[in-house]
């Protein structure tokens, strides 16, 4: 105890005696802080919870200007169907349509492509009573075929021209793939 | 022997640190808030967008031409809604029609429900105020093919060949179906 005292006495004397101490003092200012800090937290939940910081994207589409005729053989051309209820059905040529999964498609896709060197054509044909995502998740796939296509060309030292038409179902067309 | 006083202690923490972090997350959300067009205030419906495979084009910002699909939340109609993102060409595009010059009075409109026809006229108006209008699908996932393979004909006779779809991003985990 006395050794505290004693020092605590030394500091006094330092600072120039116990009389002139409180003149010394400095006001210390203090800011309450706890209302600024609500407000911010509460504008920033509000701000947190209100942005959507993902912003759509987009598929960027060509069609030709004009509808024309345009020869192609028939051992080079890619059918696909895409039929009311979503099922997707595809043919080369002549060839009988076959209904064919999602995820067989991009596999199919790269293989003909490759095949074909860039001769292949292929033409989408969807009902118009398939409901629009369906048409868009086959783009998608087709979309995504082509990063391979392309990847397995330059290989081969082709350049990768894509060579796509999407078309209207004929009534020839919804027959065809009615049944099966 | 003195009492030993037990003293409290003081609990003080440092607030500094937080406030900083909170005010540059506020700020930075403050700043890439981006708020609800006038056009968008005015449509009635939500647009469920098709989902696809994660993409780095994004939607232009200046001088779209959106054609909407949307489902009335209302009444569950299907219609073809049409607006612009540069204001002017917007009024200059709207302003000469007959059937939204009624309705325009009043109240800025920025989003006009549209049939084929008159669909026609407005892109064709479009083009000539300004060919370098870019044009946008935004239809919902579940409305009929139909709606968009008769739009892209309409896009096609006025030689708006080049468009895009307006997709969502699929989350990376879920394979497509």
């Amino acid at each position: 105890m006395g050794v505290a005292d004693f020092g605590g006495e030394a500091k006094r004397e330092r600072r120039g005696g116990t009389r002139r101490r409180k003149k010394m003092r400095r006001l210390r200012y203090r800011l309450d802080m706890t209302p600024l800090v609500d407000i911010a937290f509460l504008l920033l939940t509000f701000f947190m919870l209100t942005t959507t910081l993902i912003t759509p994207q987009v598929m960027e589409m060509t069609i030709p200007p004009e509808r024309t005729q345009v020869e192609v053989r028939e051992s080079e051309l890619l059918t696909l169907r895409i039929r009311a209820d979503g099922k997707v059905f595809y043919n080369l040529g002549n060839e009988a349509p076959q209904p064919i999964a999602l995820k067989d498609l991009e596999p199919l896709a790269v293989r003909e492509n490759v095949r074909l060197k860039n001769r292949l054509i292929t033409v989408l044909k969807a009902s118009p009573n398939v409901p629009y995502g369906v048409v868009i998740t086959v783009l998608d796939v087709l979309n995504r075929a082509e990063v391979q296509i392309a990847e397995q060309l330059s290989r081969e030292g082709l350049r990768r021209e894509r060579r796509f038409a999407i078309a209207p179902m004929t009534e020839q067309d919804e027959q065809e793939i009615a049944q099966l | 022997m003195p009492k030993l006083k037990k003293h409290r202690v003081g609990f003080v923490l440092d607030m500094t640190p937080l406030v900083d972090i909170t005010f540059l997350l506020l700020t930075f959300f403050m700043l890439t808030a981006k708020f609800k067009s006038e056009a968008e205030s005015q449509q009635r419906f939500t647009i469920v967008r098709p989902q696809a495979t994660a993409d780095t084009s994004r939607l232009p910002d200046k001088d779209l031409a959106i054609v909407k699909i949307g489902i009335d939340t209302v009444t569950g109609d299907t219609s073809y809604y049409y607006e612009m993102t540069n204001e002017a060409d917007w009024f200059q595009v709207i302003g000469g029609l007959e059937t939204y010059r009624q309705a325009s009075e009043g109240q800025r409109i920025r989003q006009v429900k549209a049939n084929l026809e008159e669909l026609n006229e407005l892109i064709r108006r479009t083009r000539i105020v300004r060919p370098t209008t870019r044009f946008a699908i935004d239809a919902d996932r579940r409305v009929r093919y139909k709606w968009v393979e008769d739009l892209m004909e309409v896009l096609r006779q006025n030689r708006a060949t080049v468009f895009n779809f307006v997709t969502d991003r699929r989350p990376p985990e879920q394979p497509p179906m």
